[in-house]
This record gives C-alpha cells, structure tokens and sequence, in this order.
C-alpha cells in the first residue's frame, strides 16, 4: 500500500536547474502545434493499431488528476493528462511537457514557462496559460486535498504566480527562502481544462474533489495525454482510446501514440494477473522474484521476455522506537544506544531474506537509498556483514551480557525483550519478521513477533508512539532529499522520535542540515555529495536495520517494440509503444 | 398476516440502529483510520494530513459523526466514500446487480438440483447411487470456496474451455445483445458451479435427512396402505412435510445473497460486492463499511420475513395472527 502511494510524485533526477534556455525548435510540425515535442526514446518508427492490455490489482479511485492518491488512479489520469515539464523515464532527467522551454532568473527564484503553440485539448478547445493558472489555483483552493500542495509550499509560504501573455506563466518562489534547487521536480503537476472544471470550483473546493470521480461519464471529460478515458466498469476494466491531438512525434514526424487502445484490466491478486498473462489475455506482467526462474523457462512457449531489471526505491527496514514518549527506560536506552543498533545489523540475515522472500532478486542494502537510484546510491558503503559471533562481541562490548539462562541482559541485569510488530497480510514482511526473531532470539534477545492491521499499525507509528519495533516500508523518488518529512527530526514520519522540538542527537542535527541544503542545492554534484554525506551518517548511527532492495522483473509479450528498462523496471513510455507483428483489434 | 408482517416490519427499525451504532463504534473506536496511507507517506506533511481529516468530518466528536450519519440514510443518503469521493450508494450499485446475478443464478442451480437429488437419495437408501451421492456431497461440503474456485480456474487456463475469471470478456462493448448473455453466461459457469456445488451438498444432506424422518411417519404407512401409487406418497405426503426446514434455509441463503459470495468473488474476480466491501473494512472507509452492512442487514431480515411467510403458505399448521 506504501509503496504505491507517491512514486509517481516524486520520482525524476537530473536537473537542470540553471540552465537559461531549454528545449530547441523541432524540425517537424503538426497542423496546428508548429513545434511537437519528439519523444525523447524512440529507437524505432512504430507502426499504427493495436490493444495493449495490463492489469492493476486495484480499481481507481477517482480520474481527477489534481487529488489523485493511489497508483491504480494514477495509471489513467497519468496518461490523460500532461504536465509543464516531464521525466524521461530511463535518465529520470526533466524534460520539457506542455512547456516548450523555461528560463530562470539569475537569483533562481523566477521561472517563466512558455507553451508550446497551438496546444489543444481533446475536444478542440486550446490549451492555454488560463488552465495552467486554474490548475494551480485548484491545488491551493481550501477542501481540495492533493499532494502538490505542500510540494509548491516551501517553509509555509506558496510558490505565486503570474500570467505574462497567452503562452508564458511565471512562477515566484518565496524570497525569504534559498532558491528551491528542486523546482523543476515540482512543477510537473497536471494540467486541468479550465473551460471543463472552472464551474466547480467556483462552486467549492469540496465539490471540485467530487468531480470527475469513477462515476463520470467519460464524455464530458477532455485530456491532453496520448490516451483519453472511454469506458470504467468497476470491478472489471478501465479503457482508455487514442488521443488524435496529442502534441508529441516520433523521430519521422509522425504524430504519437501508435496504439489505438490502452485498457487496464482489474484482477482480484497477483496469482490471477500472471495466469491471464501466461494466458495471453493481458500483454506485460510485473513479476515476482520468486516467479522469475519460472517464468524466464516458459519465454518461448508464451511468446514473452522477461527482464533482469533494477531494484526498485522501495525500503523495507526494522525501526526501533527512541522517542521518550513512546518507550521508557530500559528500553529507551536499548533503542537510543548506537552501540546496541550497530550489534543488531549483525544480525540481519540480508542473504537469506533475499534467498527465502526474494529468490536471490535482491540487492544487499546498506542505507536509506536503493541501489537503483544511480543518482544518489553510495556504492562506497559496504552491508554490515550477518555474523552473530561478532554480533554477540559487539553487545558484549556495549555492556549487555548472555547469562548462564541465555538471557541477554544489559548493564543493570535487565533482560533485553521486545515485540517487533509488522501490518498482517504482507507476506514478505511476515517472512522477515521471523528471520529476523529467529536471529535476534539466537543472541539471548526474548523477541516476539506479531502483527496486525495496517491503519492500527500506522496510528501507533504516528499517533500514540506506542511501540517498540516495527517492520514496515516506504517508497521512495529518485530525488531523496524530498523524504522531508521522514528524516527532518520535526517531521511527522521521524519514525523512531518524530516532532523533535530540537535535535536530540548531533548525528540527526547534521542530517536536518543536509536535508535543509539539499532543498536549496540547485547543482546535481553538489545534492549528490550531501545524499553521500546522508548515507554515511545514517550507515554510522542506523536508526533503521535495512532488508534487501528487491530487484523488479518485468515480464512483456514479444511482439511489442520499442522497449528498453528503465528506472524501477519501467519498459517504455505509452506514447511510442507499438506492435511489431500482429494484434489484437 | 398483512399485521405480522407489518409488526415485523416495525421491529427491523430498533434492530437497524441497533446494529449501525455498533458497528459504526466497532469502525470507529479500533486502532487507526482512512488516513493511515497517507500518514505513511514520506513527502506528505502533517497539516496536510490534519487538513483531509477534517475535510472528511472525521475531527469531529463520534456522537455527531453518527447522528449526522444517521440523518442522513433516513433520507436514504448513504453518504460519501473517502476513498473514492463518490455517493456510497453508486459504488454499491455499480456492483450489486453483479452479485444478485452470481447469487442467484447459482441458488436457482443448487435448489434446482438439491431437491430432486435429495429425494432420490432418501427413497433409496444405502443404495449405492445414494452412498455416492452421499460421498460427493461430503466432499462439497468440506470444500472452501476458495479452493475449488481456484482449481477451476487452474482447468480453465489448462484447458482454455473458460475465460480466467472476470465477468466480461475485453470486447464486451462491441457484442450484440445475445452476445453479450453469452459472454457473461460463459463467465458465470466457474463461480456459479462453485456456489452452487457447495449449497446443493448441503441441502441434499439435509433433504435426504428429513424425508427420511417424514417416511417413517405413521401417515406415511396410511397412505401406502390406502393403495396411493408411491410417486403420490412420497411427492404428495412426504415431501411436502419434509421441506419446511428448507424454507427455512431459503430465508437464510436469502439474506446471504448480498455476501455470501464475498471470498469467491476475491478469488475469481467477480466484480461483485465483495471485493469492495473488503477493501472498504481493510481501509477504513467508513461510510461503505456502514452502507453494506445496512444492506446485509436488511436482506437478511426480509429473508427471514420471507422465509416465514413462505413457511406459513406451504403448511397450513402455521399461523401467525
């Protein structure tokens, strides 16, 4: 459930951040749109037709781009409707969308956007710099709850902004602050037709979260993506047809997308997905680590590939509770003792978590960030190894005992004992809750594990802090730095004591001021250096216990082109995917 | 009879409250709420999270949040889905009709097959169709759902002879009308199979057991002594009074028409109500929580109403008034 939730928020890398001018003159046009952007990732000229069919465990929650949540909603809306900028999906890099270029004022606090010319939603009408500033006002209108918003809002105030003609929006960050090094990475929000939702809105921002929900007619809905919304029948599939305006060409000037429909097909479980792949109803298929064997012997006979791809940013981890208000002595002091969390790290069993859960599709972790973010991951570090002899020397070291009864005890003769608590119904966290138990028992710890439901879960976590160890994950975005709210020590998700009025240890100072320069670094080097600095801070104090990084296997039909992995095991983009052979109607 | 039903009628309405303030306490008072995703989010601040709360009325003290509730289904107003932001009611109704098919084309199946094979078994008993039967039917009982749903649908993907699950196939949309009745027809045999095989091994055991009962009666030995041909003796006689528990049964499977499909639907992925009924309880979504299970609540009263007005119709020893 975690992990779904922001990924496509926040993911992005390279930024380039100061660059003056960007986005040259296309040599091709379309009627109408004198520069199409040209996809940036079209090794092959497509052919037109074709279904392409996946599928989503889950239903959408709502086609309203602006207060999507989820990822199954974020699968349509995604492709429905188009942004300022865009990421590459392979580089992460931010890539001119609906803005053919941008300039940045040499204190880096005022952008000005230009739209490409001649943009026109689906129903014909133009797509102006009056939506952008519409869309904008919708996320900062009181009862629309969105994600964007506290993306936009730096230290309280709001980023403002100004319509200069009908082409360029420009957008003010707030003086008193550093200029904010991840602008690009937040301004790629949707773009929503003012002519179709200015109504609403003006009415309250209630009614405007209410609209366009799963149970629109798809016929008053207009888009700017390459696919719109033709049927949602709940339970059953999402259909969504060509969009015959959009404005992106391939490399020969012809105008994108290649395929005529792009439907999601809703599936109880995982189980069900892959046997309607290996079945040939749906066409891609994200594999488990444990399937992968299997599913790479079955490549010929179901006319399909499956890829070796990257972990995902995606971290799973045990948490040790440190906050005053939540445990007392003597656990307190367990939690809070370095010393004693280094010793545990011995403990973990990565390679058997990744054997046993994975199936070997994993990679050893070693801090917060994922060794599939090229761009920050600090291959320098190295797995605190498992080896429980040294992790029994290293607890001895620190003052707690094994006694003859094969108790661990610390200084005062306390015996050491927790509960490790994960949500239930996360088979992969079960797993290595046991482990994990299974070990921490072997060094004299009288641990229990237990688990139980995910929101009782997260109201201990964030509400009542009343707990001692929990296993859980979180997602991740290529742009670390914006996990704020998880390692500045005010933050609300500083699981192990969050709301810090000040620091309670100079190691979590240092990390608010690398988070705190990081938000204002607009050079890549220099972010890359304070991401290096982070992972060195957090390998030395461990406020987490990292499990493996589990490595993504994208299963895909053959007779589909232009594919190519990229991050988090992506295989394209929906606009140049195409059928080389034959389709399906 | 018009007064008992009525009187019935009346009862339901302190049983209702009754069962909405408890669950909606059981929702409300255990650990967590809707918002638990999302607090969980790592780029979401704590206002923002403070901000949806009490967007979604949930700041406010529980006995306002019920009483406003409540003012609201007498209106018949079932509220909004947090999750989904739209009217509870569009979400149950998008896939009610979903479940009543599934339900009742397999309770029409089950009783269709039942009766016959349960009379059948009890007039020869310890025959050796009556011991197979008997075989089969402890099979059918022992059987989750589940697991027999997914074998199927193992045999469908093997053998290719049914679609995998689902309801429709992906070009529904484009089929005649006779095209599309085949289409869910042939999406409807995995699932109602399987319900049905499951009710039909009770309600032979069941029907077996009272016929047999009813056979030793005396009035049953009167009849064959008068000369009845044994066809009358046994349809006329016996099984006329072997059926009243049944009927009884019919109530219940009456009230469970809305979820007693639930796991199934999960497994073979029938978009019926289920499926959102187990998301909504796992999330916390309170307002579906509370909408389905006034609807559970109410079918399984008016099956039993049913079931007893039926009881009253089929056997004239029963009165009400």
């Amino acid at each position: 459930m975690v992990r779904r939730a922001t990924a496509f928020l926040i993911v992005g890398a390279l930024l380039m951040a100061l660059a003056s001018m960007v986005g040259a003159q296309s040599q091709f046009t379309l009627p109408g749109i004198p520069n199409p952007k040209v996809a940036t990732f079209p090794p092959e000229v497509g052919k037109y037709g074709g279904t392409y069919v996946v599928s989503s465990i889950s239903d959408p929650r709502t086609f309203n781009p602006i207060i999507v949540q989820d990822t199954a909603s974020g699968a349509v809306t995604n492709v429905m409707f188009d942004g300022l900028v865009e990421q590459d999906y392979i580089t992460g890099e931010i890539e001119p969308g609906l803005a053919e270029s941008w300039t940045v004022s040499s204190n880096g606090r005022t952008w000005v956007f230009t739209l490409r010319q001649g943009l026109v939603w689906s129903d014909g009408t133009p797509l102006t710099v009056d939506d952008v500033v519409f869309s904008i006002q919708a996320i900062f209108t009181p009862g629309v709850d969105n994600s964007f918003r506290s993306l936009l809002t730096f230290s309280g105030q709001q980023v403002t902004w100004r319509k200069l003609d009908a082409r360029r929006i420009q957008f003010t960050t707030p003086t008193s602050l550093c200029p904010v090094g991840l602008f690009l990475r937040f301004i790629g929000f949707p773009i929503v037709p003012k002519h179709k939702l200015a109504d609403v809105l003006a009415r309250s921002g209630a009614e405007f979260s209410r609209t366009w929900g799963v149970n629109v007619d798809p016929k008053t809905m207009v888009g700017s993506g390459p696919f719109l919304l033709q049927s949602f029948t709940p339970g059953q599939r999402v259909i969504m047809l060509k969009n015959q305006k959009y404005w992106q060409v391939d490399k020969r000037g012809q105008r994108l997308p290649y395929l005529v429909r792009y439907i999601i097909v809703t599936v109880p479980n995982q189980d069900a997905a892959r046997l309607q792949f290996l079945a040939k109803q749906i066409d891609a298929y994200g594999a488990r680590g444990r399937e992968f064997a299997e599913l790479k012997g079955l490549e010929k006979q179901g006319d399909f590939t499956i890829y070796d791809g990257p972990e995902t940013f995606t971290r799973e981890f045990i948490v040790f509770n440190q906050n005053p208000r939540g445990v007392r002595a003597p656990k307190l002091s367990w939690f809070s003792d370095v010393k004693f969390r280094i010793a545990l790290a011995h403990a973990i069993d990565q390679n058997t978590m990744s054997r046993q859960v994975l199936a070997g599709r994993a990679t050893t972790s070693t801090s917060d960030i994922s060794a599939g973010n090229k761009l920050y991951y600090d291959a320098s570090l190295q797995p605190y190894p498992y080896d429980l002899n040294r992790a029994q020397q290293l607890l001895a070291e620190a003052g707690y005992r094994k006694g003859a009864d094969g108790f661990l005890r610390d200084a005062q003769g306390n015996v050491v004992e927790f509960t490790i608590v994960t949500n239930a119904g996360n088979q992969d966290r079960e797993a290595y809750g046991n482990i994990v138990r299974q070990d921490f028992v072997k060094l004299g710890i009288r641990a229990t594990f237990v688990t139980e439901s995910f929101p009782s879960l997260v109201g201990k976590l964030t509400g009542t802090y009343n707990w001692e160890a929990i296993i859980i994950g979180f997602t991740g975005g290529i742009e670390h730095g914006t996990a704020r709210n998880l390692w500045l020590t005010t933050g609300d998700l500083h699981m192990w004591n969050p709301n810090q009025t000040t620091p309670a240890t100079q190691w979590e100072a240092e990390v608010d001021r690398v988070f705190e320069q990081y938000a204002c670094e607009p050079d890549q080097a220099k972010r890359k250096a304070l991401m290096t600095q982070f992972q060195q801070v957090v390998y030395r104090n461990l406020p987490m216990l990292y499990f493996p990084y589990q490595k993504t296997q994208p299963a895909l039909r053959n007779t589909i082109g232009n594919v190519k992995l990229g991050l988090q095991g992506a295989t394209g983009t929906l606009g140049t995917r195409y059928y080389k052979g034959p389709y399906r109607p | 009879m018009i007064r008992y039903i009525a009187r019935r009628i009346m009862n339901m309405i302190p049983l209702l409250v009754g069962v909405s303030l408890v669950s909606f306490l059981v929702v409300q008072l255990s650990p967590g709420d809707f918002l638990a995703e999302i607090r969980l989010n790592p780029v979401v601040d704590a206002a923002t999270v403070d901000r949806m709360r009490e967007n979604l009325g949930l700041d406010k003290p529980l006995y306002i949040q019920y009483v406003k509730w409540l003012a609201s289904i007498l209106r018949l107003d079932f509220g909004y889905s947090f999750a989904y932001q739209v009217p509870v009611w569009w979400l149950i109704n998008s896939r009610l009709l979903n479940t009543l098919l599934l339900s009742i084309v397999s309770l029409v199946i089950a009783w269709l097959i039942a009766i016959p094979i349960g009379i059948h078994a009890a007039t020869r008993q310890y025959s050796w169709s009556d011991n197979t039967l008997s075989f089969v039917s402890y099979i059918g009982i022992s059987t989750p759902t589940f697991f027999s749903g997914l074998l199927l649908l193992y045999v469908a993907f093997v053998t290719g002879w049914f679609p995998i699950g689902g309801m429709t196939s992906l070009e529904f949309d484009d089929m005649s009308t006779v095209g599309k009745v085949l289409d869910v027809a042939r999406h409807l045999v995995i699932p109602a199979s399987v319900l049905a095989f499951l009710t039909v091994a009770g309600l032979m055991r069941q029907m077996r057991a009272n016929l047999l009962e009813v056979l030793r009666q005396d009035y049953v030995k009167t009849a064959r002594a008068k000369g009845l041909a044994e066809r009358v003796v046994i349809n006329r006689h016996a099984v006329r009074n072997a059926i009243n528990p049944l009927i009884t049964i019919f109530g219940f499977e009456l009230g469970g028409l809305l979820g007693g499909a639930a796991i199934l639907e999960s497994v073979v992925g029938w978009p019926g109500l289920g499926q959102l009924i187990l998301d909504s309880v796992l999330r916390k979504d309170l307002y579906v929580v509370m909408g389905s299970l006034m609807l559970g609540t109410v079918t399984l009263v008016v099956g039993n109403l049913v079931a007893d007005v039926l009881l009253a119709a089929s056997d004239p020893r029963i009165r009400y008034d």
